[in-house]
């Protein structure tokens, strides 16, 4: 077989992926990066204006509202959660609960449920009227109202840690599974109690898949939608504007402000925003598992 | 979002009176390139893009007085989704359809562009004369006719006589002060009690600029004037204002909510100045409040006036590029001013015909709801006196949901003011406008 021809061949081996890859990753991307060079005027069409939509982009306050909001949210919620995730996962490997496939599907399960469902659950729960806010009002006598201005991005935190806590344990779940038993008995044997295990053992076996949970925690964080999308349909007066996240503001440009130009240059923006933190968290992440 | 359910709540109302809603798949225009009226071989086939059910009953009717033409009628979704759907259609160049409907607001969206057929010239000049004029001023401008109205809105007032008597008012409040010192009593009935509410709705406020006389939208062409300060709209700005400031309206139930069903029905919230379109929709509403409302026309500013205004309505037009306009225009014209009017009337439609209006048979109906009042008369008269001039910026699609954003904040904190609200949307509107290419100031 010569060289050539042997190239040939691994060419064909890679061209499944390399079509699919192309058309809907490359083509799309290259669509956008194209659109984005354009503006779309109700009077005069579209018009080619180079990277007039960036600079506009950048100097826009109601984009950095939205971005500051993502970040702020990602700050907290994703520790919050990953610490849940981690303890949960921590609790079913101990081998002192019962129940543990029960409730291994049953903290998953809420990953299964599709996001606008479980929004529309939320907010009749959350919602004061109705549901268990209502009740607890009337109860006590107070006046909380979990979708004021001030509280809604913390209602969609919560919803938001309801859905994904489960996947996350179910990672952590099936790295400590991997975990050979003999480390175990050696620990027993050393005296190890069962703190020190986690602290020696079982954290240091769980580092890489914390950074695969941190990044896909941020990709998903950062592009929130469905939930500030349906709320305000649910909810009078939540706060929640036409420019509350990156994603639904780029949604509302493309198609109530038909901006399309400028839509997929904030598309654009926050996808190498994110590129740039999840790289970022990567690198450091896998620095600290090479120093051990 | 909350304004968009308005627009779907028109579409419900609709639906609900007793039409099927057409739910087939999109379809494209197809049939003859000549525009003319086919034959019973080779028929023309039109599409229509409706979320008013009612336009369905028309169909039977004229498709056998037409052999010639076939009538599709799709549910494109309502208002945004259609009209979302329409412009990428008219930019694809293809599946464009032949009727399509609008709120009235967006009818300039679509006609200054020139997306929109001119329908002086298929026949639309003599029917000036057979609607109501503030009607008719929404589907025109100077340049031509570019929808037919299909079905309308009037401003008029829901008030519940049980509540209103509770708190010792006999008559519905003739004028805004009357309603001012009406929603001070009814206030002192207890915690709950409120004249009426409002989280931010824009066409309710819209529609008291209009009525008393504001004009703070002028277009023409692509030049556009956007101002707040005119006498009419700061007056009703003000008074607004007032009633704000002085917890007279409830600000934490929005309309259309549960919550707001709940308090119409046990009568907690005593009126609503809406579009005509309630009348069909507040029995379901408010099933418990049966007997207990009554309809009248919005109060007025000056004491023995009667100026209107309108909060909602719809029309239909057809886009420059779709295939068949003649036969499109037969059918449009068909059933919203010819025989096909009629099944719609029947079935719910509130229609701003004067034929319809001035009739015995609607104006003569005693409506069981309301306490057997005879609600065709007021909104017929609430129709005719509906003030003219009023214009939308063609960019208000974009504007309405802006507004939201901008009033939020003050309708939950009661910092601020109405009229600070007014003045930045107008400062975003105009910058938004002269990005678009308009000439905005």
């Amino acid at each position: 077989m010569t060289s050539a021809r042997r190239r040939q061949i691994g060419w064909a081996f890679v061209a499944p992926f390399g079509i699919l890859f192309a058309l809907v990753f490359i083509v799309p991307i290259t669509y956008a990066a194209y659109l984005s060079l354009f503006q779309d005027r109700m009077v005069g069409g579209r018009s080619f204006v180079g990277l007039d939509n960036y600079g506009k982009l950048f100097a826009d306050a109601q984009f950095w509202d939205g971005v500051s909001r993502v970040v702020w949210f990602t700050l907290i919620q994703v520790p919050i959660m990953l610490v849940l995730a981690l303890a949960l996962a921590l609790a079913m490997d101990s081998m002192r609960l019962r129940g543990m496939r029960f409730m291994r599907v049953a903290i998953f399960l809420p990953y299964a449920v599709p996001a606008i469902v479980s929004t529309l659950m939320w907010g009749f729960m959350l919602g004061v009227r109705y549901g268990l806010f209502g009740s607890i009002n009337g109860w006590l006598g107070t006046d909380l109202d979990p979708f004021r201005p001030s509280t809604t991005l913390v209602a969609i935190g919560i919803m938001v840690t309801w859905a994904f806590t489960g996947y996350n344990m179910l990672i952590f779940d099936s790295v400590l599974k991997a975990v050979p038993h003999e480390l175990y008995e050696a620990a027993a044997i050393d005296g190890a109690g069962e703190l020190r295990v986690i602290r020696a053992i079982k954290l240091p076996a769980l580092r890489g898949s914390l950074v695969i949970t941190i990044i896909f925690s941020i990709i998903g964080t950062f592009q929130l939608f469905n939930e500030p999308q349906i709320l305000p349909s649910m909810v009078a007066n939540s706060g929640i504007t036409t420019y509350y996240t990156p994603n639904l503001y780029a949604f509302n440009l493309a198609f109530t402000g038909s901006q399309q130009g400028y839509a997929a240059a904030l598309a654009l923006v926050m996808a190498a925003f994110t590129i740039a933190i999840a790289y970022a968290v990567q690198i450091r992440g896998m620095r600290n598992a090479l120093d051990q | 979002m909350r304004l968009f359910t308005k627009a779907r709540m028109v579409c419900t109302a609709l639906v609900a009176a007793g039409a099927l809603a057409a739910c087939s798949g999109a379809g494209g225009t197809t049939g003859s390139a000549d525009g003319g009226a086919g034959t019973a071989d080779q028929p023309v086939k039109l599409t229509v893009w409706s979320w008013d059910g009612t336009v369905e009953l028309a169909v039977p009717g004229f498709e056998k007085a037409n052999p010639g033409i076939e009538v599709e009628v799709v549910n494109a979704g309502s208002s945004s989704d259609e009209y979302q759907a329409l412009d990428n259609a008219i930019q694809a160049g293809s599946g464009v359809p032949d009727l399509v409907m609008f709120e009235y607001f967006a009818v300039p969206y679509f006609a200054i562009p020139g997306k929109l057929a001119d329908l002086g010239p298929l026949g639309a000049t003599e029917l000036e004369g057979d609607y109501v004029p503030s009607a008719w001023n929404n589907v025109t401008n100077d340049d031509g006719i570019y929808a037919l109205p299909s079905d309308y809105g009037p401003a008029v007032m829901f008030w519940n006589e049980a509540t209103f008597a509770k708190a010792g008012i006999k008559e519905a409040p003739a004028t805004w002060d009357e309603y001012y010192e009406a929603a001070k009593k009814i206030r002192a009935l207890g915690p709950n009690y409120y004249i009426t509410q409002d989280t931010n709705d824009l066409f309710f406020l819209l529609s008291l600029i209009w009525q008393a006389g504001g004009r703070p939208f002028e277009v023409d062409g692509t030049t556009v004037h956007i101002d707040f300060s005119d006498e009419g709209t700061q007056k009703a700005v003000a008074f607004w204002q007032k009633m704000l400031d002085e917890d007279l309206v409830n600000t934490k139930i929005s309309a259309w909510s549960d919550d707001w069903n709940r308090a119409l029905n046990d009568g907690t919230l005593a009126s609503q100045n809406m579009g005509g379109w309630l009348t069909s929709t507040l029995p379901e509403r408010a099933p418990d409040a049966a007997g207990d409302f009554r309809v009248s026309l919005m109060p007025q500013w000056e004491e023995g006036e009667k100026v209107g205004a309108e909060n909602g309505g719809s029309a239909f037009g057809i886009p420059e590029a779709a295939a068949n306009k003649e036969a499109a225009f037969k059918f449009l014209e068909y059933f919203t001013h010819g025989e096909g009017l009629q099944p719609r009337v029947d079935a719910g439609a509130f229609v701003p015909n004067t034929s319809v209006l001035d009739s015995t048979e609607f104006r003569g109906v005693k409506n069981s709801y309301f306490g057997d009042q005879k609600t065709g008369e007021v909104l017929a008269e609430a129709s005719n006196i509906a003030a003219v001039g009023w214009q939308y910026p063609p960019f208000f699609e974009w504007a309405r949901s802006t507004y939201a954003d901008i009033a939020t904040p003050f309708y939950t904190s009661g910092e601020g003011s109405l009229a600070e609200v007014l003045q930045t949307w107008e400062q975003r509107s105009v910058e938004y406008g002269n990005e678009q290419g308009f000439t905005v100031d």
